[in-house]
């Protein structure tokens, strides 16, 4: 049973991850990860300090844990620069920096890194209103390039397929036979009502405006990273799909670190960088939650939200995993997960880390929508 | 001429208007951006937050933009604080009409106005209450309080349920930290306001520099009514008070030790997995409600355990408008059927 640590500053609770109930717990591991915990307030995701927090706590984890992997996401850089409008220069600042704060991280740990950039940004050039559908427009915060459309009416098709800012309209199967093809052992959610009709796919620079998405506008958001950049000492990678293969075969030898930067291109990657395949066909990763769990589970997952599910039809009132995002279970496959060596993640990309990488104990940021309600640690498990 | 919606009441000669939404047209007072929209996302009441009404229902959260209020702390800044003028580019243009279709088409069971003030959209939110009181969809809000006598009756009438930010007990925090020079208008409202509404009662605590002024909050809401619920709100840093310290939560929790005496229904939240978010029977203390809170937005019911808005246990009377409705209760319906 999963152990959620919660710290809003000088304050702190333990509940029972599954179920969300207050649950006691003294396990000697859940009272190391509260005590790192506590001594490292989150700053907040636009923060300069928020990715210096990342460091500092994942190294306070290892002198204490002694992981043989583990897995970090710098995300600062992304909040600012999708939010605020930087200085050119500034933004070159903002991207250096967090690399930078990955090669201290390495420098001061030690491990072997396997670094993940999620691609460039770019400024956001236009956005399409699709509010006034007969049907349902379902986009998220964090999504640029797709939108759900549900139950579309003919005059709704119509108006779609005016707008050039689109680039596509794709039919529900043909977005999961493309897939199915790349990947036949594909997980396709079961419940009919939270898959869209047909996925509208934006043009590179577009954005869509609809129900779910933000009230800040964005400034930048991500191009079309169809590849994006990898440092990887133990040889070429492709696909993103081939990092976690790659790690579990080293993993007997090496300490090593999968490091993901999320908003930074390979103009920021050293000369040695493999690009790698990010996506199938049309469809690219942005960085999120779909991007994350390819990565860590070696499987596609382009149907991970925010693809634009119906979300809200599914929340129902009994909710499992109230701490964790739209996911009800926790994934199968994932990096961490079976994994019989210590794992720890730290990551400032919102309460997302301890769901996608399944390790032993992960640090994250109890964030939402820039609001920093504190941290949390999660704790799988406290027996190894 | 005199705008009338609040109690700044601006002279809206030359386009002046402390809120940017309303102008002088032909001798009348006009919206300047009617029907315009910051967001509607279906959410769960609880997140609100109100505690009291239609439990465990699916709210139409929507907003507009601009405020008559300039809170150093404010949380929605880049929505209230700014200019509208700059941020139509952003909203989203929806009839009163087709917002209701909207709330039915998303199965929603009421409509709830948040992130901003509603007093600066009272006409548009007007349009919207014709047509959803001809579908059954009750409609609430949350307000500062700072409305003339004539908007509070016309909220009234909106409006069944209100939540009402009480932010301190002094004219000298108003002043410092929101910008108005008296708070005797809110307190009249609120007790207008309680009168033919279900009002909910929020107060933000900034430590040490409100939170000497709980208790005196706390005797007036009981003075008024003492089931009225009450919400005390941890403050984070936010707006132009980012440097400020995040207030401690046990210390906050004893300074509303003595309240609780006064109160049968304070709430402590605001923050994530708070313990102070469940409803207990005031005569036997059994628990009735329970929730979850995930801080800024994110609260919801777990259990209902008051059949009938009575304690399973002693009898007693749980002062909630309307009964618990489920969050999938209705099916959602399609929008040629509404239309
Ligand atoms: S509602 Fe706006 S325009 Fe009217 S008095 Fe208040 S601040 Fe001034």
């Amino acid at each position: 049973m999963s152990l959620a640590v919660i710290d809003a500053r000088e304050w702190q609770n333990r509940f029972d991850l599954e179920t969300g109930q207050p649950r006691k717990s003294d396990a000697p591991v859940a009272e190391m990860a509260a005590r790192v915990l506590s001594r490292h307030p989150y700053p907040g995701d636009v923060d300069e300090q928020a990715n210096q927090w990342v460091t500092d706590t994942a190294l306070d984890l290892i002198s204490h844990y002694d992981p043989d992997l583990v897995c970090l996401s710098y995300v600062q850089q992304f909040f600012s620069d999708r939010h605020f409008n930087h200085s050119e220069t500034e933004r070159e600042r903002l991207f250096a920096a967090a690399m930078a704060e990955a090669d201290r991280f390495v420098e001061l740990s030690g491990f072997t890194p396997v670094i993940v950039g999620t691609g460039n940004m770019i400024p956001l050039a236009g956005d399409m209103d699709l509010s006034g559908l007969d049907g349902l427009a379902v986009s998220s915060n964090w999504s640029a390039r797709y939108c759900g459309i549900h139950h579309p009416s003919p005059r709704d098709m119509e108006f779609l397929n005016s707008l050039d800012t689109l680039e596509r309209i794709v039919p529900r199967q043909e977005w999961i036979d493309l897939f199915q093809a790349a990947q036949p052992d594909l997980e396709i959610l079961q419940d009919p009502r939270l898959m869209p009709d047909f996925l509208a796919v934006a043009r590179e620079g577009q954005a869509f405006k609809t129900m779910g998405t933000t009230l800040r506008k964005p400034v930048h958001i991500p191009a079309n990273n169809f590849q994006v950049p990898v440092v990887s000492p133990f040889g070429p990678v492709t696909d993103l799909r081939e990092i976690k293969p790659l790690i579990r075969a080293h993993l007997s030898t090496h300490k090593i670190a999968l490091i993901l930067v999320e908003g930074v291109g390979e103009s920021f990657f050293p000369e040695s960088r493999y690009m790698v395949q990010n996506g199938v066909d049309w469809f690219c990763y942005e960085p999120g939650d779909a991007f994350y769990l390819t990565l860590s589970t070696g499987r596609h997952q382009p149907f991970a939200y925010p693809a634009g599910f119906r979300s809200f039809d599914k929340d129902a009132d009994a909710i499992k995993f109230p701490f964790s995002g739209y996911m009800d279970a926790v994934p199968g496959h994932t990096l961490g997960l079976n994994f019989p060596g210590k794992s720890i993640a730290v990551g400032n990309r919102s309460m997302f880390m301890h769901m996608a990488f399944g390790v032993d104990i992960s640090i994250e940021c109890f964030a939402r929508n820039l609001f920093n309600q504190g941290c949390m640690a999660v704790v799988h498990r406290d027996d190894k | 001429m005199k705008c009338q919606f609040c109690e700044r009441t601006c002279d809206l000669t030359n386009g002046r208007s402390f809120c940017g939404m309303y102008m002088e047209e032909n001798g009348r007072v006009l919206e300047r951006f009617p029907d315009q929209w910051c967001t509607y996302n279906p959410s769960r009441i609880e997140s609100v937050p109100f505690y009291h009404a239609y439990p465990g229902s699916r709210s139409l959260i929507i907003g507009t933009a601009g405020c008559n209020f300039r809170c150093r702390y404010c949380s929605n800044g880049f929505i209230a604080c700014r200019d509208p003028a700059d941020l139509q580019e952003v909203m989203y243009t929806i009839p009163a009409d087709r917002l209701v279709a909207m709330a039915k088409k998303m199965g929603c069971h009421n409509i709830v106005f948040n992130v901003n003030e509603p007093a600066v959209s009272l006409p548009s939110l007007e349009r919207v209450s014709h047509y959803a009181r001809k579908e059954d969809i009750p409609m609430g809000c949350l307000t500062n309080g700072y409305t003339t006598e004539s908007a509070t009756r016309m909220m009234m009438e909106i409006f069944s349920f209100v939540h009402i930010g009480l932010k301190g007990f002094s004219n000298a925090f108003y002043r410092e930290f929101v910008g108005i020079p008296d708070m005797t208008p809110i307190l009249r409202n609120i007790r207008m306001f309680a009168q033919t509404c279900h009002v909910e009662i929020a107060s933000p605590v900034i430590e040490d520099v409100n939170d000497h002024e709980l208790f005196d909050i706390a005797q007036f809401i009981h003075d008024i009514r003492p089931d009225i619920p009450w919400h005390v709100f941890r403050l984070l840093p936010e707006h132009d008070m980012k440097e400020s310290l995040y207030p401690n939560i046990d210390r906050m929790d004893q300074a509303l030790e003595t309240s609780r005496k006064l109160l049968p229904y304070i709430y402590f939240h605001n923050f994530v997995g708070s313990r102070w978010v469940n409803t207990q029977c005031p005569n036997c203390g059994h628990t009735v409600i329970k929730r979850f809170s995930l801080g800024c937005s994110g609260d919801r019911l777990d259990e209902f355990l008051a059949p009938d808005n009575t304690c399973p246990e002693c009898g007693t009377p749980i002062p909630i408008l309307g009964t618990r409705v489920a969050w999938n209760e209705k099916q959602s319906v399609s929008w040629e059927a509404i239309s």
